[in-house]
C-alpha cells in the first residue's frame, strides 16, 4: 500500500510545478500580445516590399546589381534564429532539426552558420566548425538596429564573395497555436518560381538612375526582411511557449486529480483497517 | 471608370489600401501624377505632400522619404512615414524644426550627423507645409 506522506508530498510538489507553468502561461500570453502586434503591424510593408522586389527581380537584368546576381559556387550561409529559453515545445528542436539535416545533406565545411539565440547556440557550437557569429540574448531586448546589423553584415559577406547564398531558418508565426518552420532564400533575390510572367514584360522607368535606386531599395529590403525573420520567430516563441506551459498545466492538473484519487483510496483502506482491527478487538474482549 | 490600387505602407503599419482615380506622388526627381495605365516606374520619394484622389475628393498625406512601384495598376508606396493631415502635430513638427535648423548650423557635424538633421528638417518643413492651408 502506497505510503500516505509520500503521496501527499508529491501531490504538494505537483501543485508547485503547476503553479510555475501556469504562471509562465500567462507571462507568455502578455508577451505575445506584443509580439503578435509587432509582427502583424510589420507584415504589410514587408509583404509591399518582397511584392516590389519580386517584380524587380523578374523585369530587370540581373547583372544590374550584385545582391541579384545568381553564383555558381557552393558556399553556403544559414541564419538560424533560435530562442535564448527553453520550455516552449518544439519550437527550436524543429530548427535545430532542420538545419542539422541541412548540415548533412550539403556537409559541414561549406556552410557556414550565424546563429541568434543561446538554444542555437548551444547546440551547434561542438558539431559546426563554422560558426560566424552568434547573437545570445537577442530575445530580451531586439531592436531594429540589431536587423539593420546583421542584414549589412551578411550584404557585406555576399558582395565579397565569402558566400554564395544566404538563407533563413526560422519559425514563422502562423497562430497562437501553430508555427512553421521556414528555410528562405535571403540572397540571392530570386523572384517567385510559379509566378506567371506575362509576355510583354516592360522594364521601368528609373528615378533617379537604376543603380541609385536599387543600391538603396535592396539595402532597405534585406534589413526589413531580417527584421520580419526576428520578429516573426520572437511571436512564435511566446505562442509556442503559452501552448507548451498551457498543456503542462492542464497535464500537472490531472495528475493531481489522479494522486488525490489515490491518495484518498489509501487513505480509506487504512481507515477501514484500523476500524476492522479495533472491532476485532472488541469481539476478542467480549468473549 | 477605371481606378487604380493603391496600397501605402510603413514599416509601422498600413496606411491605405483602397480604389484610386489618381494618386500624385513628391518623386525624388520631381512631382509624379500617376493616371490609369501608367507605364511601369519605380522611384524614390521624397519629404512632402502625397495626394490621392477618390470619388471625387481629395486625401492628403505627409510622407518623408520611401519608394514608389506602379506596375499594371497597382501604386505601392513604401514610406518611411505618412500621416494624415489632421494626425500631425503642428507644435511638434515646429520643434522638431527648430532642432534641426540649430544642429545644421553647427559647423562639427559628420556627414552622415548633416544628411540625418538635413531628413529631419525636410521632414518638419513638409508637415508644417502641409497644414498650413488647412490652418
Amino acid at each position: 500500500m502506497p505510503n500516505l506522506k509520500d503521496i501527499r508530498r508529491r501531490i504538494r510538489s505537483v501543485k508547485n510545478t503547476q503553479q510555475i507553468t501556469k504562471a509562465m502561461k500567462l507571462v507568455s500570453a502578455s508577451k505575445l500580445r506584443r509580439a503578435q502586434d509587432a509582427i502583424l503591424a510589420a507584415r504589410p510593408y514587408a509583404m509591399k516590399m518582397m511584392e516590389v522586389l519580386n517584380h524587380l527581380a523578374a523585369r530587370c537584368n540581373h547583372d544590374l546589381h550584385p545582391l541579384l546576381a545568381e553564383r555558381q559556387g557552393g558556399k553556403v550561409l544559414l541564419l538560424v534564429i533560435t530562442s535564448d529559453k527553453g520550455l516552449c515545445g518544439g519550437f527550436n528542436g524543429n530548427i535545430l532539426r532542420r538545419t542539422a539535416a541541412y548540415l548533412k545533406e550539403n556537409g559541414n565545411k561549406d556552410t557556414a552558420l550565424m546563429i541568434a539565440g543561446k538554444k542555437g547556440y548551444d547546440f551547434f557550437k561542438t558539431r559546426s566548425s563554422n560558426i560566424i557569429k552568434h547573437y545570445i540574448g537577442w530575445t530580451r531586448h531586439f531592436e531594429y538596429q540589431m536587423a539593420v546589423d546583421i542584414a549589412d553584415i551578411l550584404a557585406k559577406l555576399f558582395m565579397e564573395g565569402d558566400v554564395d547564398r544566404i538563407f533563413m531558418v526560422y519559425n514563422e508565426f502562423k497562430s497562437v497555436m501553430a508555427q512553421e518552420v521556414l528555410v528562405e532564400q535571403l540572397l540571392p533575390i530570386v523572384p517567385e518560381k510559379n509566378r506567371n510572367v506575362k509576355e510583354h514584360v516592360v522594364d521601368y522607368i528609373y528615378e533617379p538612375e537604376e543603380e541609385a535606386i536599387l543600391d538603396k531599395l535592396l539595402e532597405r529590403y534585406m534589413r526589413t526582411e531580417v527584421f520580419r525573420a526576428f520578429l516573426e520567430s520572437a511571436a512564435s516563441e511566446h505562442g509556442a511557449r503559452m501552448t507548451a506551459m498551457d498543456s503542462a498545466t492542464r497535464n500537472a492538473g490531472e495528475m493531481i486529480g489522479g494522486l488525490t484519487l489515490t491518495y484518498n483510496q489509501a487513505r480509506q483502506a487504512y481507515i477501514t483497517k484500523e476500524l476492522i482491527e479495533i472491532v476485532n478487538g472488541a469481539e476478542a474482549l467480549k468473549g | 471608370m477605371s481606378l487604380l490600387q493603391l496600397s501605402i505602407v510603413t514599416p509601422q503599419r498600413l496606411i491605405v489600401s483602397d480604389q484610386v482615380d489618381q494618386v500624385n506622388i513628391p518623386g525624388t526627381e520631381g512631382d509624379l501624377g500617376i493616371l490609369y495605365d501608367h507605364a511601369p516606374i519605380l522611384t524614390g520619394m521624397r519629404s512632402g505632400q502625397l495626394s490621392y484622389q477618390k470619388e471625387g475628393q481629395t486625401i492628403v498625406l505627409i510622407v518623408s522619404g520611401g519608394y514608389v512601384e506602379v506596375t499594371e495598376n497597382r501604386v505601392t508606396v513604401l514610406a518611411e512615414t505618412a500621416e494624415f493631415l489632421d494626425e500631425i502635430d503642428r507644435g511638434r513638427a515646429e520643434a522638431a524644426r527648430q532642432k534641426a535648423e540649430e544642429l545644421l548650423n553647427r559647423a562639427d557635424l559628420t556627414d552622415e550627423e548633416f544628411h540625418t538633421a538635413q531628413k529631419k528638417l525636410f521632414r518638419a518643413i513638409a508637415r508644417l507645409e502641409g497644414t498650413e492651408s488647412s490652418h
